[in-house]
Order: structure tokens, then sequence, then C-alpha cells
């Protein structure tokens, strides 16, 4: 008996285990966006790693319907590389953001899989000097592999809550 | 209320007064007397194909439903109830055999016409409610091109086609681009707004001279933008040698009547993709190899539709502008789908939209950047004035009237503010 119960604790301690591991990765993420990393935060893609901001809450599909992004790594690069040009005027002054990231569900549970669908909740501020600061907020899905001590990220998708609204112009990834 | 001599003061050949961008009582009166008499770009019938269908939206800041009848006509209909105003429809797009005000239970036919008045026995002989008086109200005119449908709330002036002229040709040659010689809107919308006044969007989409500065950022050190389209080889080149701007004047720009126009088309970008080939076969197959060519040599890039919408051919979609307030504006973007093209081409669409016309694209967020920038200058007082003096060789043509010029002429807002001088100048 107690060692059926040893068992339940060890699976339990390996599920804690993944989940921080997944946790702390999420959270160097997306400070890297914070910290306008923006190259860094590129490599944290696999070479076919998708970034998707979907146009509507019930959206399955990037390719049917419009989204706010959807970025292979060569789009995102375009994109991050601009933000780096010194006239990007819409970023001009440029924006200050804040990435939050709760919630965090990782499946399956296995610290020895290969891949992991992860969903989180986030919040992100983005003040622009006068612009005032705006708040997004929402959910997001990840499929994360696996590679040596740490992960890529194949798959991301931030769906806002307000997706849909009329929107001023955003620049950083959420 | 303005008079009319006041605002005749506001526009002269050269130079437009701030006010134009600034002031509240014009906004208005832009509503009433451009809004409310020309013809304003609604939606297109591919959106509410089925009896019942409809779509919300608005002309000018007012709020009105397209929804299609039984009889399968399609209407325009103010979104209000008969009864206390209340807005009747609350969603952006469904189905409904009939509409029903929240506030009575009112309902109403899908062509606004009054159905039912619930307790009908409060209204005594004489009081009764009028089907159609009392109903939510139509648009006074209502017609479409190629599915594209626009509505006039005025009975007085030109038809549609007449008020397009030479406008309609670009949506019959995006029909023919068309291999099944239709289009559809479909795959969504793209939304944003900015803390600016409408015009400054119109005048944009037809500026050839602000690219190669604006939009320097989405070029690369070569000086070549991204491509547009899946399989070209490149975009369109701000920079030539020795990091030279490269002067967008052999593109051309044109005037039309009733506030059009056109920016040329971008020079032809080669495209060899297997996708792209079998696009030209499936044209050539209905219109022969003739027509083909010229369907894809696009002489036009963003054509205006006065005063609410853009179309441009080469990344197939259409640009609805909608005034929200003097400083305030929303753009709408909707990817067309050419029927009968490879699906896939509409998917390479989609995608590269999203580069170029999202909230947060690599183009767009850079014009909105100077239409808030603009508006903000345009609050200091020390000139009062809007420069649009760039000019060079005219050209008239007699059977449509357009004036052609080189591609970073003013030509096409000049025309804009003489289109609207006459609208607003009319009591
Ligand atoms: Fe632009």
């Amino acid at each position: 008996m107690a060692g059926a119960e040893n068992g339940r604790g060890g699976a339990a301690l390996a599920e804690l285990l993944v989940a921080r591991e997944v946790e702390r990765f999420l959270i160097r993420e997306v400070g890297l966006l914070d910290d306008r990393r923006f190259e860094d935060w590129i490599e944290l893609f696999t070479e076919d790693g998708t970034y998707w901001a979907p146009a509507r809450v019930d959206q399955d599909d990037p390719w049917e319907h419009v989204s706010l992004f959807f970025d292979d790594r060569e789009l995102m690069t375009t994109r991050l590389a601009r933000l780096r040009h010194p006239r990007v005027y819409a970023q001009i002054p440029h924006s200050r953001t804040s990435h939050t990231i709760g919630n965090v569900t990782v499946d399956p549970p296995d610290p020895d899989a290969d891949a992991y669908e992860v969903g989180a909740r986030f919040v992100m501020l983005d003040y622009r000097s006068g612009h005032g600061q705006r708040s997004f907020g929402g959910r997001y899905d990840y499929r994360l592999v696996r590679e040596g001590d740490s992960f890529r990220i194949a798959s991301k998708k931030a769906t806002l809550l307000n997706c849909d609204a009329v929107h001023e112009a955003i620049s950083i990834p959420f | 209320m303005l008079a009319n001599g006041d605002l005749s003061r506001l526009v002269t050949d050269t130079r437009i007064h701030r006010d134009l961008f600034q002031d509240r009582a014009i906004f208005d009166l832009e509503m009433e007397r451009i809004f409310a008499r020309s013809w304003v770009y609604v939606g297109h019938d591919s959106q509410v194909p089925e009896p019942g269908d409809f779509l919300c939206t608005r002309i000018g800041a007012q709020p009105v439903v397209m929804v299609r009848h039984t009889d399968g006509k399609v209407h325009v209909l103010y979104n209000r109830c008969g009864h206390r105003g209340v807005k009747v429809v609350a969603e952006e797009e469904g189905n409904a055999k009939r509409f029903m005000c929240m506030y009575h239970g009112w309902t109403y036919d899908t062509n606004g016409d009054l159905d039912f008045v619930t307790q009908p026995e409060g209204y005594p002989e004489g009081r009764h409610p009028d089907k159609v008086r009392d109903g939510m109200g139509r648009i006074a005119r209502v017609d479409d091109l190629c599915g594209f449908v626009f509505a006039n709330q005025s009975e007085e002036g030109p038809g549609l086609r007449d008020w397009l002229g030479a406008n309609a040709v670009c949506l019959e040659d995006l029909a023919d681009s068309a291999p099944d010689g239709e289009v559809e809107i479909r795959g969504g919308v793209h939304r944003y707004m900015y803390r600016g006044n409408w015009k400054f969007q119109i005048d944009n989409l037809s500026d050839m001279y602000h690219p190669a500065y604006s939009h320097e950022s989405s070029s690369r050190p070569t000086g070549q933008q991204f491509a547009r389209r899946k399989g070209d080889k490149g975009g369109i080149e701000f920079r030539g040698k020795r990091g030279r701007v490269k002067s967008m004047d052999p593109l051309g720009v044109s005037a039309l009547p009733n506030g059009h126009s056109w920016q040329g088309g971008l020079p032809q970008i080669e495209n060899t993709s297997e996708l792209h080939r079998e696009y030209v076969r499936r044209l050539e197959a209905r219109h022969g190899p003739e027509r083909t060519k010229e369907v894809l040599t696009k002489t036009r890039h963003n054509v205006i539709f006065y005063p609410n919408m853009a179309m441009q051919e080469l990344n197939p979609h259409i640009r609805v502008i909608r005034p929200v307030a003097a400083d305030l504006t929303e753009i709408f973007v909707y990817p067309i789908r050419l029927k009968g093209a490879p699906e896939q081409m509409f998917r390479e669409q989609i995608r590269i939209l999203n580069g170029t016309h999202s909230a947060s694209s690599m183009v767009q967020t850079d014009d909105v950047e100077a239409f808030a920038r603009a508006q903000e200058g345009l609050s200091t007082t020390g000139n009062e004035w809007i420069l649009l003096a760039r000019a060079g060789e005219e050209k008239v043509d007699p059977a449509t009237g357009r004036v052609s010029s080189i591609g970073t002429s003013e030509v096409a807002m000049r025309n804009h503010y003489a289109t609207w001088l006459s609208l607003m100048s009319r009591a």
C-alpha cells in the first residue's frame, strides 16, 4: 500500500516538475519580448514554427480567415527586423510592454514526452509615450517540442479576448 | 450653420484649410451632404447570399442593415425601430425571418416594413402605425455592380453607373480576373482605427509620393519591399542604385469625376510559380490568351470609390473607410476571393494581407501613424493650410473626364477637394 502511495507521489512530483519547467520556459519567452530581444525570441521557434493571433475567438484556421498575426520564421524575421529600423515611424517612440502569464496547463504531464500541448492565460500591457497604455489579454495555446534540457516552440497561438475589436496599430507580438 | 461662402474659402486651387480636418461642424455637414447624398459602398451581395441573411454596417455615422429580402432583393435599412427609435438589430451578421425590436416587441419584415405591432388594441381607429411610414425605413436607392452594393439616401442625382463613371470598369475588370467571372467577399475582415480624419485615408490612397519615406522600414537594405503576392520575385522598389529614391512618377495617377481616382499599376513583377501558372491556364480557358494578358496586366493599383471605399487588384481586397468623428476613423479591409482561381491562391492572399493590412501590419501601421500625426500637427495655428501643389503634365480623356498625370502629382487630391466643395456647397 505504501509503495502505491509513493508511486502516486512520484508521479505527482514529476508532473509538478514538468509544469514548472514549462512555466519557466514561457516566462523566459515572453520576457524576451518585453526586453526587446526579438532575435532571441525568434530563435525559440522551430524552423517551421508559427506565431498566430487569430482575428476571431472561434477561428480554427489561419489560412481561410484573416488574422492579426500569422507569421512563419521568415515573416517574423521581416517584421522584427523592421522594429530595428531607425525609421519605423509606427514605433517612434516605441512601445514598452509587460507580459504576464498564468493558469498554465501542460498535456501530457509525462516528463519524458517529446512534445507538449500547453495552455495558459496572459495579460500584456502596451505603453507608448503620448498614446497611453493599452491592455491585451486572453489565451495562449502552445505546442512545445522537447530539445535537450529545454523546449522549442512549434506553434504559439494568442487568442485575444477582444481579437475582433477595432484596434489601433499593434506592433509587438502578444 | 456654416454658410456656403465660408466653405469655398477653405478650398483653393492648391491649398485646403485645416478646418476640414478639425472642425466638428464640418464633419457633421459632411455626413449630411456627402455621405447622405452620394453612392456610398455598403457591402457585397456574397455576404448575404440567402433570403434573411443580413449584415450590420454604417453609412457615414449612421447604423444600417444590409439584408436580402424573401424576394431575393437586397435592401439597406436604417437600423432603428419605427416606434421609439431603438436600434433593432444588434448582431453583426446572421439570418432572420423577421427583425424584432427589444423594447416593445414590434417586428419588421426583411424589407423593413412593419410586420406586427404588439397589443394593437392600444391604437384606436386612425392611430394605428403605418406599415411603411412606421417601418425601419429603407435607404432611398440601392444598386449594385458586379455584386458590390452601393446605397444613396437621396432620390436625386445620378444613378450608380453614372456616379461611378470610368470606375465601373475597375469592378468589371476585377470580375474578369476571376476564372469563373465572379468574385466574393470571404475570409473575414481586418479592422483598425486611427485618431485622425477620414479624408487622410482617401488622400493617402492616391499618394505615390510617400511610400519610400513613410514605409522605408518595410524595405530591405536593397531598397525593395517584401513581395505582395505568392511567387512574386520581390516587391516594390523604393530605392534604386546608390540608394536614391525611385520616383513613382512613371506609374501615373488619374483623377475622375465625382472624387474618384486611381493610382497607376505597379511595375509587373515576374511570377513563375506553378500556382500562378495554373491560375493563368484557368483564365485562358475562359477569356483566351489576349484578354487574359490584359486582365493580368494591372494598369491600376488602388482605385478610390469616393467617398468611402477603395479596391486593389494586385492582392485583391477592398478597404472601407468609416468616419466616426472629425478626429476618429475606422478602416475595414475585406479579402476578395476570385471564384474559380486555385484555392491555394486565396490562402496566400489572406496570408499576405495579414502582413500588409491588419491592425498589426508592416505597412498600414506607418500610414495611420502619419494620419494621427497630421491630425495633431494641424491643431497648430501658425499655418492654417495644407499644401497640395505637386503637379505634372495633365492629360484629359474627353470620353470619361479622366485627368491623368505623373504618379506623385497631387491632382487626385485636388480633385477630391473640388468634389468635396461642390457636394458640401449644395444646401
Ligand atoms: Fe502608405
